[in-house]
């Protein structure tokens, strides 16, 4: 469990992390979701002891990470995918960190196996490719069979079969009881991956609950209706909180009423429709909702709505 | 093992299967300092860039040794017609064969020096600190770990490589008749002092990474303090740096292998000091600046 009270991180003027209180449970994967320059990687560093807090306090299991007497025993991180000497070769870096703890050698072939590097040990780290390193890291975190697995962009770099990998190594980490923080800004990863999200913006929590919760709660309910008489049912369907949206000839999207009534609503009235398909919200549009005044970094579109720069495509 | 086990023969417990759930108070073995120094050994050994500086720390002392014995073997030949050579002679108390073999010390102590300054400033700019201060989160004891690995590595290579250039010179300088005796006691002398320099110099090296966190300022640095202060300073005129010339940390050697003072240098127990200045001032900065700043 890692638990954040008070948290922050000023540099300067400019204030990554902002007094943040936040507690990751065991046994479950949380994911750790915000735009560039919201402060994910700074408090995962402050978790990691590497950076120190402002103010605040985190521990991990109760206790700051520095105090535990086997820290890699209790918490892995990957907070970089080459956070390694790139002249050394993975094995001896895994050696190396391994030599710390006493943990035996036989552990380091076992993570290096399990995260399929075991045809490029012994070659050195400078040739690694983004997705070999990210390999790496993951490797390194695990060296201790710690209870406690941060992750910092972990699919980063990594190809298909890789992120389907990393997605199930998370979710088998969670399920043997085990703490797993993971960020990402890659939303439809998160959406397959995490059970939890922490939305950070500007060095501020957003939001903080189960992902169900988070992809329905603050967008509102829409249904997509279709009608041969599209004129008669928006009147019909006209009130307060209700919105229409004519999107095509016979089809509209209705938010603030749920599909029973908009039926209800049609049959009274004697409106034939033929379709009635209730629309769920992505991860990324309640994202978006979530984020929009917090995003560091705005890039506009040609219709002018903000959108964050690393999903965006300008 | 298990006061549940009445039932059961055998010494064998039924115990529960590890679970990840079920974890004791010790997860198991965490960084004593014993362990923190082998992983630094590790870091130190598996790194090609320090083996081919080590390596070229050897050749250099050993190449410098062989040459110097053939120069000082000419000076001595030409001392036996030249009366300025042989006053010179004469002002070296007469044997120069004892320090042919620390005669490359100057760039055992630039290439010892500088990787020094490179084991430490590496750690931050390829990331490894990270890691380092992942495992190690106290991080004082990884510090004094490295500098412990690199002091004993830069004193146990150049007492070898001194040794060494000792065993090349010996015939060379017989040659011009000239005695070297590698167990004379002023010969294991500046075999131990030269020794204990570079060590030192390495250490300055490593507390310079630490602080500048950069391989080029930190070496630079070193270049600086080592090789242009003394030039400036004695370029520069004033009574000021006539005297401040004599603290430097690369002037303190003359003193300490002198076997007679030598004028414009410190006493011996001075020069001790003020080496030891050099080292322990640097390194306790950069203890504190570890242990505070953000890695």
């Amino acid at each position: 469990m890692i638990e954040a009270q008070g948290l922050t991180k000023v540099y300067g003027d400019k204030t990554a992390v902002g007094g943040v209180d936040f507690t990751v449970q065991a046994g479950r994967v949380t994911g750790f979701l915000g735009p560039n320059g919201a402060g994910k990687s700074t408090t995962m560093r402050m978790i990691m002891g590497l950076d120190r807090p402002t103010a605040g306090t985190v521990t991990v299991n109760g206790v700051p990470f520095a105090r535990h007497v086997a820290p890699l025993r209790e918490i892995g991180a990957l907070l970089d995918a080459k956070a390694v000497h790139t002249s050394r070769s993975a094995y001896n870096h895994l050696l190396a960190m391994a030599a710390t703890h006493s943990i035996p050698k036989k552990r380091v072939h076992e993570v290096i196996e399990m995260t399929g590097l075991a045809d490029v040990a012994r070659k050195k780290v400078k040739g690694f490719s983004l997705g070999m390193g990210q390999r790496l890291g993951i490797a390194a975190a695990l060296l201790g069979d710690p209870q406690t697995i941060i992750l910092d962009e972990p699919v980063n770099g990594l190809d298909p079969e890789g992120v389907v990998w990393v997605r199930n190594l998370v979710k088998f980490l969670a399920s043997e009881g085990r703490t797993v923080f993971l960020s990402s800004h890659l939303m439809s990863e998160m959406a397959l991956t995490a059970d939890h999200l922490i939305v950070i913006g500007r060095g501020k929590i957003i939001a903080d609950a189960p992902i169900k919760d988070i992809i329905t709660g603050k967008g509102q309910t829409r249904t997509r209706v279709r009608t041969d008489q599209p004129d008669q049912l928006m009147n019909v369907l006209a009130g307060t909180g209700v919105s229409v949206e004519v999107q095509d000839h016979e089809l509209l999207e209705v938010k603030g009423l749920d599909p029973r009534q908009i039926a209800r609503a049609a049959l009274d009235s004697r409106v034939m429709i033929y379709e009635l398909t209730p629309l769920q919200a992505s991860l990324e549009e309640a994202y978006m909702e979530l984020t929009k005044d917090e995003v560091e970094y705005h890039s506009l579109i040609t219709t002018g709505v903000p959108v964050p720069v690393q999903s965006g495509g300008n | 093992m298990s006061t549940s086990t009445v039932a059961q023969p055998g010494p064998r417990s039924a115990g529960p299967a590890h679970s990840s759930n079920a974890r004791t108070a010790s997860p198991g073995p965490g960084p004593s300092f014993f362990r923190v120094l082998n992983s630094e050994f590790i870091k130190f050994r598996t790194l090609l860039s320090t083996l081919i500086l080590l390596a070229a720390t050897a050749v250099v002392m050993v190449g410098f040794g062989a040459l110097s014995a053939w120069g000082t073997g000419q000076f001595a030949d030409a001392a036996g017609s030249d009366p300025q050579a042989a006053e010179a002679l004469a002002a070296q108390g007469g044997d120069l064969a004892v320090t042919v073999p620390t005669s490359g010390i100057a760039f055992a102590q630039l290439i010892l020096g500088s990787l020094g300054v490179l084991l430490m400033s590496s750690e931050f700019t390829t990331g490894m600190a990270r890691s380092t201060f992942a495992a190690v989160p106290k991080r004082i004891p990884a510090f004094v770990a490295k500098l412990a690995v690199v002091m004993v590595s830069a004193f146990i290579l150049t007492a070898v490589s001194t040794y060494v250039a000792g065993l090349v010179a010996v015939p060379i300088l017989d040659n011009y008749g000239l005695k070297l005796d590698l167990a004379s006691s002023q010969s294991i002398k500046l075999l131990l002092v030269n020794s204990a320099y570079v060590a030192a110099v390495a250490a300055i090296g490593m507390a310079l990474g630490t602080l500048v966190r950069n391989s080029a300022g930190g070496i630079m640095s070193l270049v600086g303090l080592f090789f242009v202060a003394p030039i400036a300073f004695q370029l520069i005129p004033g009574d000021f740096f006539v005297e401040a010339r004599k603290y430097l940390p690369g002037n303190t050697l003359t003193p300490l292998t002198a076997v007679e003072h030598v004028p414009d240098t410190l006493e011996v127990w001075q020069a001790g000091l003020v080496l030891g200045a050099w080292v322990v001032v640097p390194l306790a900065l950069a203890t504190i600046l570890l242990k505070i700043r953000d890695v």
